[in-house]
């Protein structure tokens, strides 16, 4: 089946947003998706865009049980390394299940790959589940690193309540 | 001792670097700096940043026995969460030996959540190793989750060979 990996446009942002959805359901955390498309509009199709976007697109005569042409998609941003200089992190990676197993997830991967390259990128990093063995194996399988088993890192957040706090806390100039 | 935390100029950056390369001797990685002062410099004092800097400073009468007043800095940038928008990614939070212990790193991790908070960020996020309990019970107390503790989260990387052939990988437009 052919399939296309481009740049995602603002007309993509409702497709893009109801896969961000279907990741969180995949990911059990539901209930975690407080944006909306608008906001994913106005973030990143803008003169300093927050984040970009590749989306994979199959032809009308492939569309999905419910009609859908655009079936995957990767959205990054760029990190900074005090130690390299300019990164890419890739935040999202998802591929419909209907669309599983044609190479569209390691197309987009790539196509990330390319784009950090173009940016002179030192790394290209992202976050992964313990638990999601096809990801984890996915992404060893191609060179990746997994710095948490390899060097102990862990990921910290602050939000909400803790993050307020943080901020109160602060001295006063 | 009274101590100030304030934005960096383009003047701290070598101070900020010398900084840097000390966090790596800390994190047993003193090899792994492959950027220069310079390079500090284009990379966070230019039309579009790709960081942000706060830098603590002492008065004269208290510089460190090499003589430097800048005695610790906190670098981050803005990511962005599908889930949640506009986020903060605390990459280095560094205070001299001798400095520690008189709240200088609080003062800079707050100010931080301040602009955070500021920019309207849902959430700040940073990495820490595993066997750094000091720095992780200093996040704990402060109300921070271990999200790989706590959901699984993994840190993956690609860079050198891997990210060069995974973009070689890439489908031709």
């Amino acid at each position: 089946m052919a399939f296309k990996i481009r740049a995602a446009t603002k007309e993509d942002c409702k497709e893009i947003f109801r896969m961000i959805t279907e990741l969180a359901v995949f990911e059990k955390m539901p209930d975690q998706v407080k944006i909306s498309h608008e906001e994913l509009e106005s973030s990143g199709f803008c003169e300093n865009p927050l984040f970009g976007c590749l989306v994979a697109e199959v032809p009308e005569e492939h569309k999905s049980k419910e009609g859908f042409t655009v079936v995957g998609y990767g959205l990054y941003f760029y990190t900074y390394s005090t130690w390299r200089g300019r990164a890419l992190h890739l935040e999202d990676l998802y591929v419909m299940p209907e669309f599983r197993g044609r190479g569209i997830g390691i197309s987009i991967l790539s196509k990330v790959a390319e784009v950090a390259k173009k940016m002179q990128c030192a790394r290209l990093q992202l976050s992964v589940l313990n638990w999601n063995t096809p990801s984890r194996d996915f992404y060893a399988a191609k060179g990746a690193q997994d710095l948490t088993a390899a060097e102990g890192w862990h990921l910290i957040r602050f939000d909400g309540q803790s993050l307020d706090n943080l901020a109160n806390d602060a001295p006063k100039d």
